[in-house]
């Protein structure tokens, strides 16, 4: 069913991009989030799901891509994505019918909204990751074979490219490179696709999942009415509450074109004494506990201030502050052969299959 | 013997302390003006002390606070400018008005520093005329990148002082933020203070060398440390909120604390801060909501909740300064000391010469970060001896690597505070207790 968005909407979506987010530092979320409560006063966004689309319009993924700039550094510009949808029309030579996020979680969570309401396409409630990945050729859309490409990007200085690359992963090393001579982000349109294939291969809810995540913990309550809360929503388990003991960047090995460096945390819990190792590239990818893994990636980690409730960023991990580490699964199609082989610890470097796989 | 002072309005109050001890609080002195305030405390302070005293630090977070900003010109550096009317970010309220006229100037950097166009100088200075006449003093020069590269910021600053070298410019690079706009919004309020922190830093110049000429004065920043005063008239901004930090340092002070917990009784609420190495944990920007951060180093201070996690295993102080001790504190908590109403004056008083070395580095591997970090440290160490510190008085604080999510791969924070004392007999009474625990 249709909904109009309205800027308490997009108050909630900050937080629940941000939580799902798995702690990146949420400023780029509230710059934009701010301009998009601005631009609402003469304005609306409608959000809709994939099934009020006739089966083949054309829908496209809006969201950014980054290597080298930081999108609260310099916001876009306002022509991008707009200009980027002109270019896939003209290539297409059809009509883009609605936008969906290319992520369902950090700023590409936000971003259709404006695009929305600067373009008055519907925003459709569903994406293809179902949280954030790093890499592009990361979707679900890619798992059931739907085409990447054409690629639009418009980056930092104006420039534009369009990228044919029918590989996924080709693709991804096509755009990353594009991206860094671009200025260091790039505003894209990609996955251009059906509706009916939208609905086939993508995660769905996921704009008013952000919404209501956000309604939880923007509620005044206390941190744990606020986990209970989330428990009972999206199944979220706590791993541990646990301290702060050790930072450490770079402290694995990369060299597979992810962005960002590697680091771990240690933390003890310092009710049951158990260590906690947190491997982040980007997000957390990775916890142990004594050594024995207790979440994945595919898996979602993010990380809760164990007094307030509210989501910890990475830059609030201090020694000696004491953090909730959540686990959540992911979209179920994460979990299947094809899913772990794009998303699991090994594609980040890090030689471990999920246990999942190990154990069926 | 040093002394903290507690400049408001009209008004002046000050404290002596001697090691951890205090050895004199002076009563607020109301006079018809605050120059003739701090002339009369310090009067008295020297007909009491003399010579003894050897290090005066002045609070003036709250002088800045009342100050009327100047008007400001905003110089925005980028490659583009907003294409529409929603791509504008804002600016906080209360220093909004003070932006009178805002120049987009094409240029910028990326995060390897590499330019993303290149600068619009010959365009800036065609307009520069028109700037200058306008009779406008403060510029406040932000351009994106620019934590990778000041290279634009400071052209634009030269170009604009080379035609009128009276004009006062507050460059964002001064100031650590990934983020545009909290760099925006600190460098334009740093710059609409400016005028403010120069009156400040000459009265207490000329006040304080009269009765104290050879002790040093300082102004107390918002990370618990203290500068010299000339700091104050170029940078401002740091001086604006240290009234948390100073409190959280006078009641560790006071407890011998060097590393653990301070937590605070006030009628407003309990707060809680953290000590270590005997300064208080500071983080690089102070929040304000969804709206732009300030970026300047401040220490953590943050509502104690019945969640707070009590840790028998770490040291702590609690202090009760409500005006009425009738009742318990809330939490159940057991103040550790005496209830003393003047801790941030004791901050002041006992507060080190503090620097920060917070930029972004390119490494390849361990060893290269090893090798940027150390450099970042000795740079630390030395940037606190040109504030007036002792050599052999100087200590490494914190030193942290920060990598950067969805960042370039290569490109890693660095942030390192150092700390140093100018006279290690009088120095900071926990900096003793910071070097034997870390020896």
């Amino acid at each position: 069913m249709s909904t109009i968005l309205s800027p308490e909407d997009v108050g909630h979506l900050r937080t629940g991009a941000h939580f799902l987010a798995c702690a990146i530092d949420p400023t780029a979320i509230h710059v934009y989030a701010g301009m998009i409560q601005e631009a609402m006063q003469d304005r609306s966004v409608e959000l809709i799901t994939v099934d009020e689309l006739a089966p083949d319009d054309l829908v496209v993924a809006v969201g950014m891509v980054t290597q080298g700039l930081f999108i609260a550094d310099m916001p876009p510009v306002g022509d991008e994505f707009t200009g980027c949808i002109e270019a896939i029309e003209t290539r297409l030579g059809r009509k883009v019918g609605a936008i969906y996020s290319l992520a369902a979680a950090n700023i590409n969570g936000i971003i259709p909204l404006m695009v929305g309401l600067q373009s008055s396409l519907p925003v459709i409630d569903s994406d293809p990751m179902g949280r954030v990945f790093p890499l592009i050729s990361q979707t679900t859309l890619n798992i059931g074979g739907v085409a990447i490409g054409p690629i639009a990007l418009m980056g930092v200085t104006g420039e534009r490219a369009v990228v044919e690359a029918a590989d996924p992963q080709r693709a991804e090393t096509l755009v990353r490179a594009l991206v860094t001579e671009l200025g260091g982000w790039a505003a894209t349109v990609m996955y251009p696709c059906s509706a009916r294939q939208l609905a086939e291969h993508g995660v769905h809810g996921s704009v008013s999942r952000m919404i209501r995540i956000g309604q939880i913990l923007d509620a005044d309550t206390s941190a744990e009415s606020k986990f209970l809360s989330l428990s009972d929503f999206l199944g979220v388990t706590r791993i541990a509450r646990a301290r702060v003991s050790h930072i450490e960047g770079l402290s694995r090995p990369t060299d597979l074109g992810l962005p960002a460096q590697p680091s771990s945390v240690t933390l003890v819990d310092e009710t049951t004494g158990q260590i906690i190792r947190l491997e982040i590239q980007n997000e957390i990818l990775l916890v142990l506990v004594d050594g024995a893994v207790a979440a994945a990636v595919p898996d979602m980690v993010t990380l809760l201030n164990s007094e307030h409730g509210s989501v910890a960023s990475l830059e609030d991990l201090r020694v000696g502050n004491v953090v909730d580490v959540l686990k959540l699964n992911a979209a179920p199609q994460w979990y299947s052969e094809a899913g772990l082989d794009l998303a699991e610890p090994a594609a980040f470097g890090i030689p471990l299959k999920h246990p999942r796989r190990r154990h069926g | 013997m040093r002394v903290g002072l507690m400049l408001q309005g009209s008004s002046c109050r000050a404290l002596v302390l001697e090691g951890r001890s205090v050895v004199s609080v002076a009563e607020q002195r109301q006079a018809g003006s605050l120059a003739d305030a701090l002339d009369s405390v310090l009067s008295s302070l020297r007909l009491q002390f003399g010579s003894l005293i050897t290090d005066v630090t002045a609070d003036v977070g709250r002088v800045l606070a009342a100050a009327q900003p100047g008007d400001v010109m905003a110089v925005h550096i980028s490659p583009r400018p907003p294409a529409d009317q929603f791509h504008n970010t804002r600016l906080p309220a209360s220093i909004e008005p003070a932006v009178t006229r805002t120049v987009h100037v094409r240029g910028g950097h990326d995060l390897r520093g590499r330019p993303l166009a290149p600068l619009g100088l010959n365009e800036f200075l065609l307009e520069l005329p028109s700037i200058l006449s306008g009779g406008m003093r403060n510029v406040a020069i932000t351009a994106v990148g620019s934590t990778a590269s000041a290279e634009h910021e400071t052209r634009i600053a030269d170009a604009i002082l080379s035609n009128n070298s009276d004009m006062r410019i507050s460059i964002s690079s001064d100031f650590y933020s990934s983020v545009f706009r909290d760099r925006d919004y600190t460098a334009v309020l740093n710059s609409a203070l400016m005028e403010s922190g120069e009156e400040l830093a000459a009265m207490l110049e000329e006040t304080g060398k009269r009765h104290f000429p050879a002790a040093a004065l300082s102004y107390a920043r918002n990370d618990g440390g203290r500068a010299p005063l000339a700091r104050l008239a170029v940078a401002p901004v740091h001086a604006l909120r240290p009234e948390p930090a100073m409190a959280i340092l006078g009641a560790a002070t006071l407890g011998g604390l060097c590393d653990g917990e301070v937590v605070v009784c006030t009628d407003e609420g309990v707060s809680v801060g953290t000590i270590r190495s005997g300064l208080p944990v500071a983080h690089s920007l102070i929040r304000q909501g969804y709206e732009a951060s300030l970026a300047t180093n401040a220490a953590i201070v943050e509502p104690y909740t019945a969640n707070h996690p009590v840790r028998p295993d770490i040291p702590s102080v609690v202090v009760d300064i409500r005006s009425s001790q009738d009742t318990p504190p809330e939490h159940g908590l057991l103040p550790t000391l005496p209830g003393v109403p003047h801790l941030s004056l004791i901050g002041c008083a006992a507060t080190p010469l503090t620097a920060w070395i917070d930029r972004l580095e390119r490494v390849s591997g361990q060893a290269e970060l090893q090798r940027v970090q150390h450099r970042a440290e000795e740079e630390a160490g030395s940037a606190v001896v040109q504030l007036g510190a002792s050599p052999t008085d100087t200590r490494i604080i914190e030193s942290n690597v920060f990598a950067m999510p969805y960042g370039n791969p290569g490109i890693v924070r660095i942030r390192v505070r150092a700390a140093g004392g100018t006279s290690s007999s009088e120095e900071n009474p926990l900096a003793g207790q910071a070097l034997g625990a870390t020896a």
